[in-house]
């Protein structure tokens, strides 16, 4: 399992520094989720780790090798334990096959039929082999990137962004081959701006943005209790609301100036925001008996199909919420916009932020 | 217009069958511009693929005066190798004046700017990605090159077609140098030129047919070569 440890690390495209000193270990054998807003600097971090490109400054430590103590033929055998997925596929003119045989020929593996066949029908794209590679539908020309890195078997994966833009069955072909590799003691980073795929398959979250780590660790943590505005803006951009702390009869609380939620804080005052996971708040048609201490009426003023489960946006006296039902209980309850619900979640499902 | 239709008539005529004459001028001339295109393409091809690939400082400089260089007149060419390569230039114990030596560098030259910059505008929507697919495969120096070389190949005959298509019917640098010496440093353009000017319009225009099929003959092949 390969152990990547970065130190300081510093990348800049002409005057514009694209990472600010980034210094981290990646858990070997895990997926290591990279999360992050767009121009958050993901790219440049998998190129470096690739070695596609060298770093303006710091150093990257693979199982302890430093990577500006290797020469040129160090780092050709360095890349080759690790494989990369490019964002916008890569592919050459020919068949699948030929695309296959041509990345076991530059590694002198020999790319056998049983060999292809068992990295396309990984990836979904058995029976393939013949089509022209570069008619690939976006979803299968991804597939087909992440196959020919298969069949090379890297110690390290790195994949950029590898499902976006992806149409769902491409997705999950993608997630499903990147949840084996990670059984089988592949070290993973994956880079992703997809919050449902970074719950999905990440042992450890890293956020960047603007070129330096936020805040790392576990899904949980990070996603939960984001220590900034920045990640929760990000990761939870459904419920954030900003608003005065205050408190009163022993309870701290947050009035957005709209409607006062309750939040369990030792906070007393002060600007602050209260981030709530869509998933933590209950839909029901009548305002329920519960030991909750959040319960607000509004109207439904959109619904979003989102296959398994579908995303509300609930206007509660101007403040709008989103909320997650699942298809089941959507239909039991006769749900449609312009129908008035009761949204009902705990004092300790807020996560409240300060803001200074 | 009869001398013209006349003309014409009298230059086919003297195609078939061909004079050794005419045979030893064309293959000079093939063997000036094509040599002249290949030693350009050395220079060219690499160059285009540096460009393309590295990021440096005065790049855009370098870039710069490659296209710049499209510009210089072919006649100033030919005055620098003139110079260069005259009895009391630096290269004037090479004896290269009037020798077909001295056309094929005068050529290359001339071409060089050509083939770097219609390569190098070519490639640069190839070379990062074929580099990043080849080196994040594993592909060692020569494999890289090799990819590079394989993936660029339309961007560099392209360029080599307008390489040698410029060269093959250039005329005043060409005179310059080579001195259009008759069985040694004629070759088509130069003959074409002395011909018509001595009033012999029939021999003109013989081998400005001649040229025309050279051109056409060497764009067909490379063309075909494309293909593949």
């Amino acid at each position: 399992m390969m152990e990547i440890r970065i130190e300081n690390l510093q990348q800049a495209a002409g005057k514009q520094a694209i990472l600010r000193g980034l210094s981290l270990t990646f858990q070997p054998g895990a997926v290591n989720v990279i999360l992050g807003p767009n121009g958050a600097g993901k790219t440049t971090l998998l190129r470096l780790l690739g070695l596609l490109d060298s770093p303006a400054g710091g150093e990257i430590h693979y199982d302890g090798a430093a990577a500006s103590a290797l020469d040129r033929s160090g780092r050709t055998a360095m890349r080759r334990r690790i494989g990369f997925v490019f964002q916008a596929p890569l592919l050459l003119a020919g068949t699948v096959r030929q695309n296959l045989e041509y990345a076991g020929r530059l590694r002198r593996i020999a790319a056998d039929r049983r060999g292809i066949d068992r990295v396309l029908s990984e990836t979904g794209l058995a029976g393939r082999e013949d089509q022209e590679a570069r008619q690939l539908s976006g979803g299968e020309k991804q597939r087909l990137q992440l196959a020919r890195v298969m069949l090379l078997d890297p110690e390290l994966y790195l994949l950029d962004e590898p499902t976006a833009n992806l149409d769902p069955l491409s997705v999950k072909n993608i997630e499903v081959a990147i949840q084996r590799l990670a059984k089988s003691g592949k070290t993973i980073l994956l880079a992703t701006h997809n919050l449902i795929q970074a719950r999905l398959l990440a042992e450890r979250i890293f956020f960047l943005k603007d070129g330096r780590l936020v805040q790392e660790g576990g899904v949980e943590e990070v996603l939960s209790r984001p220590i900034s505005l920045d990640i929760a803006e990000f990761s939870a951009a459904e419920n954030i609301i900003s608003g005065d702390i205050g408190f009163s009869e022993g309870v701290t609380f947050l009035d957005s100036g709209k409607i006062r939620i309750e939040v369990a804080s030792e906070k007393r005052s002060g600007r602050g925001a209260a981030v709530i996971r869509p998933e933590d708040i209950l839909v029901s048609r009548q305002p329920i008996a519960s030991s909750a201490r959040n319960s607000f009426v509004g109207r439904i003023a959109a619904v979003v199909d989102l296959g398994v489960v579908l995303s509300l946006s609930v206007d509660c006296s101007g403040e709008v919420f989103t909320v997650f039902v699942t298809r089941h209980s959507f239909e039991q309850m006769n749900l449609v916009a312009g129908v008035d619900v009761a949204l009902t979640f705990k004092a300790t499902a807020v996560h409240l932020l300060p803001i200074e | 217009m009869d001398y013209l239709l006349e003309g014409l008539r009298q230059g086919l005529a003297l195609l078939f069958p061909p004079s050794r004459e005419v045979l030893q001028i064309v293959g000079l001339s093939l063997v000036v511009s094509l040599s002249a295109t290949l030693l350009a393409a050395i220079g060219g091809v690499p160059t285009a693929l540096f460009l393309a690939l590295k990021e440096f400082r005065g790049k855009r400089l370098v870039v710069g005066a490659v296209n710049t260089a499209l510009a210089v007149p072919a006649v100033l060419i030919g005055l620098v190798v003139y110079t260069l390569v005259s009895r009391r230039g630096p290269l004037g114990a090479l004896a290269l004046l009037y020798t077909p030596g001295a056309m094929i560098i005068a050529q290359a030259l001339l071409a060089f700017p050509i083939i770097t910059a219609l390569a190098l505008a070519a490639l640069k929507g190839i070379a990062r990605d074929t580099r990043d697919l080849a080196l994040s495969l594993g592909a060692n120096r020569r494999q890289l090159a090799v990819a590079l070389i394989r993936q660029g190949r339309f961007a560099f005959l392209t360029a080599l077609i307008a390489g040698f298509s410029r060269i093959v019917g250039e005329t005043g640098m060409t005179l310059m140098v080579g001195g259009n010496i008759k069985g040694q440093t004629r070759v088509l353009t130069t003959a074409i030129a002395l011909e018509t000017m001595k009033g012999n319009f029939e021999i003109g225009i013989a081998l400005g047919i001649v040229l025309l099929l050279v051109a056409l003959g060497i764009n067909i092949a490379l063309q075909w070569l494309q293909g593949k």
